[in-house]
């Protein structure tokens, strides 16, 4: 075998590895989001459906349309006094007219849309025109839909794809979860669903806040250790440092149980100073600022010394300016484990109130049952902020990992 | 000079009163307090009259000494809202003192003041409870519900004789057995291959390290759903519709050799079916950060061994082998002890995919039973001893870790 050969043919299998190893590792990301997208029906199939109808872009103008003329073309909603048809097409029109229903919850008494909306069937080329009126004076979100079609009619086409169609005696059951959609209606349907099912809205402020100020608050005492350690020369210093050095081999689970005595005692359980103050102090912080301020020629200090700057004007104004990288990788981790973690907001809280996003999240895996669609859209909304966050500070992350892992 | 340690001095005795004061408002510690409040009481003027003497101040030092020493020596009897007021004496001792300090003075003064804060928080959140932990796993149900009494090391003994502990560790050391080398070395498979200098590098990166950063909460949903028994990918894949891997208690090692005849039982069964696929959404989980840091790793390994093994004639494969490997040790060590420390208090995944530990407690980890005997039947002692084995067991590990491995790594010089 030539060299040259050789050569490609090692190209092309490390190519070939990685990736085969890529479609592996992203995977679980398509999988999610194409979930996310899928009608109940959709997900709930032997074969996996790869492209579900929420993503063709046939059916966005449909929705569009559906939308602008129940209420909105983005969003969709049903206005009073507005009318909405939608078109169902069969190949024999003469084996009977559909049947049409705006179903009601369950277990209600009395339902409003269904009251309120007016359902007119007639014929149309090559098929039916349902038309929907809404004669109250309520606007409504969303408006689901059932049709019956004969099955004697053959096979039928809808504008708008049916989010599940099952066998009824001698009828096909046409269901929509929402005929006047609009478009990110449509595509964002499960989306929609799941943020009004649990308040995930105060799920993220509650992470956000968390770990926004434990990045704040950690970074300024981190700063200050850490500088003290690397550049100025105290008595006790090595026997303080040693310390922090030792705590570092305690793992997490030895302090659950005193660390929630602790705050039971001040009264700080299902509070925002349960998930922030134990996580303020971090050693990891401080180990890689040290490493920073270490780096810094001594000169710069000793200038700032001669000029007469005190020690909190040299950390201040001369150190922590420089170590903005190390700050930036310090930040990124401090907000990735606060956002992140489970164990802890899951002992410390007990209302809803209180929930990280991702203690709402474990909740709602256990309450959204088989509504994998809901379930994959609330965990793509758990990790959109980090993911978006990665995509704008990709170098930071990356940097920040390795960095860590340097000694 | 005996000077320098009295700002150091006056600091940690201003901290650990305010500490003690805290305390004893809030009730957290049941200790002769009286005593310690006297203690305090009399270690503030005593403190502060070899401070005067010591420190070359005007007025404004000795006014700074003297607020310190009165609401020392005050103690307990000051109101909370007044329990910063020690430091604050000092504070203004040094402020009325500092310009006629020596440099040495003030880098103690100041070095102490910028680690207080985080020191204060180490005190309180780790070193003072890792002890607490130490201590109430001495207790007979220590939860404050009711009345508890001393009992040494009952809790360990029962724990000695605990088999769901015993089925936790040996999942738990199955976990890490099979889940840290595999991270390690699928994580140098990928960064040796990304290190080849390919094409759309950043592309490759981003797809490998992304899992690491989702949060293992989504993560384990996401793979929840693949594995789901009716309408999951993984069986729709394999073509194994209805296997229910999440609820398959088997262990591996029994299934893959009872063909042959052979039967494995208790912990050579090894991790039934659904912890493994618990394993396997980790490696992916973590993959990526294995990856970054191994990337790093390569690219600091000098490029001049790689240029005289090839003069010596050396192959792809023999550079990988004999350079690569070796002076990759150092990253490949870090991650092994890194990896051995997380993955032994493994949980939310865990928590997440099997809620109740599984079929069998088949899934239950070391993590996963302190949280229960803790936090679903409140019982802090027995929780506290199970966390100091913990802490013991992986202590131990590292260490032998340390003996054993890093024999074998080669530092560059």
């Amino acid at each position: 075998m030539n060299s040259r050969l050789r050569r490609f043919l090692g190209r092309f299998l490390i190519y070939a590895v990685l990736g085969a190893g890529a479609v592996v590792m992203a995977f679980p990301f398509y999988w999610m989001i194409a979930t996310s997208v899928k009608s109940p029906q959709e997900a709930q199939q032997a074969a996996p459906i790869w492209f579900p109808e929420r993503i063709q872009p046939a059916n966005w103008r449909a929705a569009w349309r559906l939308g602008a003329a129940g209420d909105r073309p983005w969003w969709g909603g049903f206005a009073p006094g507005r009318t909405v048809t939608l078109e169902v097409f069969v190949e024999r029109p003469d084996a009977g007219a559909p049947r049409a229903r705006i179903p009601k919850p369950p277990a209600v008494f009395s339902d409003p849309r269904s009251e309120a909306t007016r359902i007119r069937i007639e014929p149309a080329n090559g098929g039916w025109e349902i038309t929907l009126e809404n004669t109250g004076g309520q606007r409504f979100t969303t408006l689901p839909l059932v049709v019956w079609i004969p099955k004697a009619a053959g096979r039928f086409r809808a504008t708008l794809p049916p989010d599940a169609v099952r066998s009824q005696r001698g009828y096909w059951r046409l269901e929509w979860e929402n005929v006047v959609p609009g478009w990110f209606g449509y595509l964002f349907h499960n989306y929609r669903e799941a943020w009004h099912a649990a308040p995930f809205g105060r799920y993220f402020f509650v992470s956000f806040f968390t770990a926004g100020t434990q990045v704040v608050g950690g970074l300024l005492i981190a700063t200050m250790a850490a500088f003290a350690f690397a550049r100025i020369r105290f008595p006790g210093r090595e026997a303080v440092f040693l310390l922090f050095v030792a705590t570092m081999m305690i793992p997490g689970e030895v302090l659950l149980i005193p660390n929630y005595i602790l705050l039971s005692k001040l009264d700080w359980l299902d509070t925002f100073y349960a998930l922030i103050v134990p996580w303020l102090a971090s050693v990891f912080g401080i180990f890689l600022l040290r490493q920073f301020f270490l780096s810094l020629p001594q000169d710069l200090f000793d200038a700032a010394r001669i000029d007469g700057a005190s020690y909190w004007g040299m950390l201040w104004r001369i150190a922590f300016p420089l170590a903005v990288p190390g700050l930036v990788t310090y930040g990124i981790f401090a907000f990735l484990g606060a956002y992140n973690a489970l164990l802890w907001p899951l002992i410390v809280t007990q209302s809803p109130e209180m929930r990280t996003i991702q203690v709402g999240l474990q909740a709602f895996i256990g309450e959204a049952g088989s509504d994998y669609g809901q379930l994959m859209a609330a965990s793509t909304m758990a990790i959109l902020p980090i993911v978006l966050g990665y995509f704008f500070a990709q170098r930071h992350f990356i940097q920040g990992i390795a960095r860590s892992g340097i000694k | 000079m005996v000077r320098t340690y009295v700002f150091p001095g006056l600091l940690a005795l201003a901290v650990f009163s305010g500490l003690l004061h805290l305390s004893i408002q809030y009730e957290i510690v049941r200790a002769p307090m009286g005593a310690l409040v006297l203690v305090f009481a009399l270690a503030g003027p005593l403190a502060a009259y070899p401070a005067a003497r010591l420190l070359p101040g005007g007025v404004l030092a000795w006014l700074g000494l003297a607020v310190f020493a009165a609401s020392m020596a005050a103690g307990f009897w000051i109101p909370p809202a007044l329990d910063w007021l020690p430091l604050a004496g000092v504070f203004l001792a040094y402020a009325g003192s500092r310009a006629r300090l020596p440099e040495s003075d003030a880098a103690a003064f100041w070095g102490w003041v910028f680690v207080w804060p985080a020191l204060t928080l180490m005190l309180i959140w780790n070193i003072f409870p890792s002890l607490f932990a130490l201590w109430i796993s001495l207790f007979d149900r220590f939860n404050y519900i009711g009345a508890s009494r001393f009992v040494g090391l009952l809790n360990y003994e029962i724990l000695w004789r605990d088999p769901l502990f015993w089925r936790a560790l040996s999942n738990t050391f199955w976990y890490v057995v099979l889940t840290v080398p595999t991270g390690i070395l699928l994580g140098t498979v990928v960064a040796v291959l990304l290190n080849e200098r390919i094409r759309g590098l950043g592309f490759f990166r981003t797809v490998y390290f992304l899992p690491y950063i989702t949060a293992l909460t989504a993560a384990a949903a996401v793979w929840q759903w693949i594995y789901h028994p009716e309408f999951g990918f993984l069986n729709w894949l394999l073509g194994t519709p209805g296997l229910d891997w999440l609820h398959t208690p088997d262990g591996i090692f029994a299934l893959a050799l009872a063909p042959l005849g052979i039967q494995l039982g208790g912990f050579w069964a090894g991790p039934s079916v659904a912890f493994t696929a618990i394993m396997i959404m980790t490696v992916w989980h973590f993959l990526g950060y294995n990856v970054v840091i191994l990337l790093a790793g390569l690219q600091s390994i000098p490029v001049q061994y790689y240029e005289a093994a090839e003069l010596d004639g050396a192959g792809w494969w023999q550079m990988q082998r004999y350079v690569t490997w070796p002076l990759l040790s150092p990253t490949t060590f870090f991650l092994a002890i890194i990896g051995l420390i997380g993955a032994f208090q493994v949980f939310t995944q865990v928590y997440v995919m099997t809620p109740t530990g599984g079929v069998l407690n088949d899934t239950l980890t070391v993590a996963m039973y302190l949280y229960n005997k803790g936090f679903r039947d409140s019982d802090f002692s027995y929780a506290s001893a199970l966390a100091v084995t913990m802490f013991v067991i992986i202590l131990a590990l590292t260490l032998v870790q340390r003996r054993v491995l890093e024999r074998r790594v080669i530092y560059e010089q």
